[in-house]
């Protein structure tokens, strides 16, 4: 049964993968670069949806079920990224590459976004990049929601002017200006550590494993 | 060996696994595009573009030329086109409707909030979040802290309204 619904869709497969090859090879004519990303975000796609990664389940689960596999697998993610994030942009320094990193500036907004981010992603079951995967694998639901995705983003973009003129706004703080690089990495990953030993240990509470 | 193809088609993959190639994957583009993984920056300037055209926002100077040159633009689409992928290879593509009305407001109501609340906090859960932290910014882990409490407050609302 599982065989032969695998071959139901071979067909629609082969052309899909002609149409992606088609159309990175017209998009290398006009720019490498962008192949490059295209074939980047691709992957992100395809491994998102493989992994069943999910920034929601990961923050929502170990409340809602008390599950925290994915919240470690998360933390490792994290943990992988700050160590190569460090590596590149140190590198990119010693050969005068410009390069930027998201350093923004903090103020009230930052928590007010976050805590509506964090109800939105909840209830619309997926947060922006879930929102593509699921549109990606076929649901309606999240149609809706990239919708009010995009609505609500011009409405935010529109107004941050007015939270940071009403509540004030601080620079970023690059921790590594602060602390240096060594100390940075070390209390991050650290603190990434005791994460990831507290959602093992909540999980062996709820779930009693 | 067979077993293996078989899981690498069909999925679904271990966390894990999922962790260490997505990390992977976003230090390349880190390096490809000489700034981080982004995902909502890209779709509100789409938007603005929309709204432009329809009459609806004041011009805030987005061209078709420039959003097709911007790279934003290629993450979005391949997160697409590789999630659909993803779902043809292991051959279980369909649509899969909205069981409920209540669904479609919950998904209207959440995806308002988290496109405001992610473009009042200068990022998502990929730009802001991971990639904020990624950064070694101070901003990244009080977003982390916000949405982590702002998902416990969601869960509540979705245990009393919808489940």
């Amino acid at each position: 049964m599982e065989n032969s619904a695998f071959r139901s869709q071979r067909k629609w497969n082969i052309g899909f993968i002609l149409f992606l090859t088609l159309l990175l090879a017209l998009l290398s004519q006009i720019s490498i670069h962008l192949t490059l990303i295209m074939v980047l975000g691709i992957s992100l796609g395809f491994v998102l949806q493989k992994s069943r990664f999910c920034l929601v389940s990961a923050l929502r689960d170990p409340i809602l079920v008390g599950m925290t596999q994915l919240t470690r697998a998360f933390l490792l993610l994290l943990g992988i990224s700050i160590l190569g994030f460090a590596l590149v942009s140190w590198s990119a320094a010693q050969r005068n590459i410009p390069l930027s990193l998201n350093i923004f500036p903090f103020g009230v907004h930052t928590v007010v976004g976050g805590l509506l981010f964090g109800i939105g992603m909840v209830l619309a079951g997926g947060c922006s990049t879930g929102i593509l995967i699921r549109i990606g694998e076929g649901f309606a639901m999240q149609l809706v929601a990239f919708f009010g995705l995009a609505v609500g983003s011009v409405l935010g973009e529109r107004s941050v002017k007015k939270w940071s003129n009403a509540f004030g706004e601080w620079p970023g703080i690059f921790l590594p200006d602060i602390l240096g690089w060594v100390p940075t990495l070390i209390l991050e990953i650290i603190a990434l550590s005791a994460l990831w030993q507290w959602a093992r240990w909540w999980q062996k509470k709820q779930l009693g494993e | 060996m067979k077993k293996t193809l078989q899981t690498i088609i069909h999925g679904p993959w271990a966390y894990w696994v999922g962790a260490i190639i997505l990390g992977v994957l976003n230090i390349l583009v880190l390096i490809v595009r000489r700034q981080p993984w982004g995902v909502t920056l890209n779709i509100e300037n789409w938007t603005e573009w929309i709204g432009t055209n329809l009459g609806i926002l004041n011009d805030r100077g987005f061209t078709f030329q420039g959003l097709m040159a911007a790279s934003g633009t290629y993450l979005n689409l391949g997160l697409l086109l590789g999630a659909f992928w993803a779902t043809l290879v292991a051959s279980q593509v369909r649509f899969r409707p909205i069981r409920d009305k209540k669904f479609f407001f919950s998904a209207l109501i959440g995806g308002l909030l988290m496109g405001y609340g992610a473009r009042i906090a200068y990022g998502c859960n990929v730009g802001a979040l991971l990639n904020g932290i990624a950064s070694s910014s101070l901003t990244g882990w009080i977003f982390a802290v916000a949405v982590f409490l702002g998902a416990w407050l969601g869960s509540k609302l979705l245990l009393k309204y919808l489940i």
